[in-house]
């Protein structure tokens, strides 16, 4: 049973390896056995306070992106008038078509080759980052205020929001939500861009209430109907570089009086943020995804409760928050402990972390994409669910795959140097105890450990020769592998 | 997948199941569903045009003036098409398709939609998956389907994706269905290595672990039936041989490689498969050409293989896209994203002909196709008069089944 009054007290239990790499993947992506350790070795609160400073090290800030590309001087000439209600031109001949067709098949290169460079580049950052919790945090508001390529955003777009993210991973959530609905991907995604005085659009008004702030039940159809109007003349500029600045259309703006949430005046979309926030519905929300991304899923309403009031107390400030949930009791309980599901990305970079193996190479886009989770794609706007959508058959198949690739790799040898001495040793218990206390912090059956230990060994039952120096490489990779197999290893 | 509950006794302190064929022996008895109309046996084959195939240069209606006046460059001239009657044809590449519309075994249904369409490929795509036009679900219809069929389930083929991703129609709540892109790379690659499929077999099983977490069992279950699904499936259709030539695409290899499946009795009761891009915003033709001539090359080798095993009749084929594409041609010889288009239905107990209404190209919504049909009563008219389901449950209640398209 949770004790509401206790569970974000400041936690004083035990502190060793297991805790700590608990840390580790919670408030960043697992991490390596030497970060695992030495985060064991300070006490539990002077870990945690170091998850919480964030000087990320020498990192490319942002990835290079190719700036669209301009058609050709007349593919498409009279565009232009057709947009103002002139007729659309069509292709004079067959040459046109193709020349159009082939611009078409340029762009399409160049957004993909752009979103795979900002895949790769984040990917590399969370790997990387010597403040994880930064790029956790930036991959939580990912989720949470989904915008996706595929209304022809452009992938400068998604990178600006990206480091909007980024600068406000642990800042104040209400500027966040005010920055989003400036933000241009955002307005594109959510047609606020077309959201005008003569023609509202409700789309974004309702997704921001729905999803974003406040869940459904704490507000009307009118409510969304009014702040739609507040929102309206709320776009974007699109700039050569292929980036978007917010533009504030007066022309296209409703400014008669709006009636939201039970107050009127001639709301602006900055006072519908300003309003939302105001309601007891919203640290509530943040609250119960805060929990559900960090702790467990399907917090008690108590805590949820305890959580939505420390919100509330520190006004929306993420880092105070932050630091009292990660510092706490129920954080660090049995309850919370290997509670989650890894999500593919956590998976992908927690196991590049594990051996050490900083670069990103073809596998592991693709790989994402089986496992269900590609980085500025979400599925729809509700993000990822987590949890058991995470596990299928396909998607367990790729992990296990993909982690055997990893561990069939020249660069995992290379890089995962506490994996030397155990094999130079050619004692199979004291590599099964490596491995097992290196990748899974002991989370291991005796009987598993035993199993690990025989195979190692080589012998009659499996077949295999005993272990020497000829297969020793070969044994440890596979036995790295089956390691990875076991179920705990998909737990975070 | 959601799983809100499942069995952990299964795995806790069980003996190990010694013969691993006993798992799936079940899967190789045909067992009869109540209230299912002619047995058990019935196949449902969807394939997803994916990108927005353009149904009016798919069922062309030649017999009206103004498909001319929308498409000057585009149109599919009158002697060109393939005739159905006075008024629809089909596209000449689609000729082996047409020879089987002539053999009474397709049906078209005109102008296929819903409300309030979506022009967004994802949204829409998801609106058809899951059946819900309105709010996210996040389970898809066949997936709600399996959940409501009481299918045996030992049975790990009860559906399968023959796809590189778990499309959303298949997300199901206690049914995890398998996603096989091809046999030869369906599995662990670790098994090849010796030693390694015991080990991992045991590995997984084993869940006394020092830690509670809501989602071990789930977890080693999932890992223990895709390891042990993965490795009996070259084995159960081996036997099977192919009457038919496939072509050499990915269509023409998801085909044979369903027509391998139904063929060796695994139970399996939904096969899905995507064929695309159909996304033609320029140059159409050439594209949407050659991915209909594949279409009809693929499924007339699909039912002729079918045919020499006895299969024919038992498998029902839909297809379907998230959108067709609107009435003019756009200024690149192209068109843009549409509204509502045409399904096929082809095979099983179909009674072929031309079903509901086409739209009125006089009366375009915003100048695109006005649905007539809601995909719904398509959907209900496969649950129902199928495989053998109430409909209500899975995609709301008040859907009625097209009279007279399914013996």
């Amino acid at each position: 049973m949770l004790d509401a009054s206790s569970a974000l007290a400041p936690y004083a239990g035990p502190w060793n390896r297991r805790m700590a790499a608990h840390l580790l993947r919670r408030a960043g992506f697992g991490g390596a056995p030497a970060d695992v350790d030495r985060l064991a070795a300070m006490s539990s609160r002077d870990a945690v306070d170091s998850m919480m400073r964030f000087d990320p090290g020498p990192l490319p800030a942002r990835p290079a992106l190719e700036d669209p590309p301009v058609p050709p001087r007349g593919l498409y000439r009279g565009f232009a008038q057709a947009a103002v209600g002139g007729a659309v031109p069509m292709a004079a001949d067959d040459a046109t078509a193709e020349a159009r067709k082939a611009f078409q098949m340029q762009r399409n290169r160049n957004r993909r080759q752009n979103l795979i460079s900002m895949q790769t580049w984040w990917l590399q950052r969370m790997i990387a980052s010597q403040a994880p919790l930064q790029e956790k945090m930036t991959l939580f508001w990912h989720g949470h205020f989904t915008s996706s390529p595929e209304k022809g955003t452009f992938a400068q777009e998604l990178l600006m929001q990206n480091l909007l993210f980024r600068e406000y991973a642990l800042g104040n959530v209400r500027d966040l939500t005010l920055h989003v609905s400036q933000d241009p991907a955002m307005l594109r995604y959510l047609d606020n861009n077309v959201n005008a005085k003569a023609h509202p659009n409700e789309n974004y008004a309702r997704e921001l209430m729905e999803l974003f702030t406040l869940g459904i039940g704490n507000y009307t159809e009118q409510d969304i109907r009014e702040s739609a109007r507040a929102f309206t003349g709320w776009t974007f500029r699109r700039n050569p570089d292929g980036t978007g600045s917010f533009l504030d259309n007066h022309n296209q703006h409703d400014d008669g009086s709006k009636t939201f949430l039970g107050q009127t005046g001639n709301f602006s979309g900055t006072d519908i943020v300003n309003i939302i926030f105001k309601q007891p519905a919203a640290p509530r929300w943040f609250a119960k995804k805060l929990l559900a991304f960090f702790v467990y899923m399907d917090p008690e309403p108590q805590l949820i409760d305890a959580v939505a009031g420390l919100i509330r107390q520190h006004d929306f400030e993420m880092k105070p928050v932050m630091a009292t949930l990660l510092h706490s009791n129920v954080f660090f309980s049995e309850r919370a402990y290997r509670a989650l599901v890894k999500s593919p990305v956590e998976f992908v970079v927690g196991t590049h972390q594990l051996f050490g193996i900083n670069e990103i190479g073809r596998l592991e886009l693709p790989v994402l994409r089986q496992m269900g989770q590609v980085l500025f794609y979400p599925p729809n706007v509700k993000g990822w669910d987590g949890g058991s959508a995470w596990i299928n058959s396909q998607s367990i198949l790729t992990r296990e795959n993909f982690a055997n690739g990893v561990a069939k790799s020249p660069q995992m040898m290379q890089a995962a140097s506490w994996m030397v001495p155990a094999m130079r040793s050619m004692d199979p218990r004291g590599v099964a105890h490596t491995l097992t206390d290196a990748m899974l912090q002991g989370d291991v059956s005796p009987a598993s450990v035993a199993q690990l230990v025989t195979y190692l060994g080589g012998s009659g039952q499996t077949e295999l020769a005993q272990l020497s120096p000829e297969n020793v490489d070969e044994r440890v990779r596979n036995a790295a592998y089956l390691t990875m197999a076991m179920p705990a290893y998909q737990l975070a | 997948m959601k799983r809100t509950g499942f069995l952990l006794g299964a795995l806790s302190g069980l003996s190990v199941v010694a013969n691993t064929d006993t798992i799936f022996s079940r899967a190789l008895a045909q067992t009869a569903l109540p209230g299912l109309p002619g047995g058990s046996d019935r196949i449902l084959v969807v394939i997803n045009f994916q990108g927005g195939n353009d149904g009016l240069n798919t069922v062309v209606p030649f017999g009206m003036p103004d498909y001319y006046r929308y498409r000057p460059s585009l149109g599919v001239a009158p002697n060109d098409v393939l005739r159905i009657d006075n008024t629809f044809g089909l596209n000449p590449v689609l000729a082996p398709f047409k020879k089987m519309y002539d053999g009474g075994n397709v049906a078209i249904v005109h102008g296929v939609g819903y409300p309030d369409p979506d022009h967004s490929h994802f949204r829409s795509t998801e609106i058809w998956q899951t059946a819900q036009p309105k709010g996210y679900e996040s389970t898809g219809w066949v997936g709600r389907y399996l959940d409501d069929a009481g299918l045996p389930k030992a049975n790990l083929f009860n559906a399968v994706a023959i796809s590189n991703v778990l499309p959303e129609m298949l997300i199901s709540k206690t049914t995890d269905v398998p996603v096989i892109d091809a046999v030869a790379s369906y599995g662990l690659r670790s098994d090849k290595t010796k030693g390694n499929s015991e080990a991992f077999h045991e590995f997984v099983r084993d869940t006394t672990v020092p830690f509670r977490s809501p989602f071990l069992a789930q977890v080693a279950e999932i890992e223990d039936h895709a390891q042990r699904g993965a490795q009996e499936l070259p084995k159960l259709i081996a036997g099977y041989q192919s009457q038919a030539t496939y072509p050499t695409t990915p269509l023409g290899r998801s085909l044979a490689l369903a027509a391998q499946i139904v063929g060796s009795k695994l139970g399996t009761r939904v096969l899905y498969i995507q064929h695309g891009s159909f996304d033609t915003h320029v140059t159409q033709k050439a594209t949407q050409n050659r991915l209909l001539g594949d279409f009809a090359n693929s499924i007339a080798a699909f039912y002729q293989d079918l045919a020499a095993h006895g299969n024919d009749k038992r498998v029902l084929t839909m297809t379907f896209s998230e959108f067709g594409r609107r009435v003019a041609e756009n200024a690149s010889r192209g068109t843009d994203h549409g509204e509502a288009a045409p399904v096929f239905m082809i095979g099983g107990g179909v009674k072929g002909g031309l079903y509901g209404r086409h739209p009125d190209l006089g009366q375009l919504n915003a100048g695109n196709l006005a649905f007539s049909t809601d995909f719904r009563n398509v959907y209900a008219t496969v649950l129902e008069r199928w495989l053998g389901r109430p409909s209500a449950s899975i995609v709301g209640a008040g859907y009625t089944p097209l009279p007279s398209l399914l013996a």
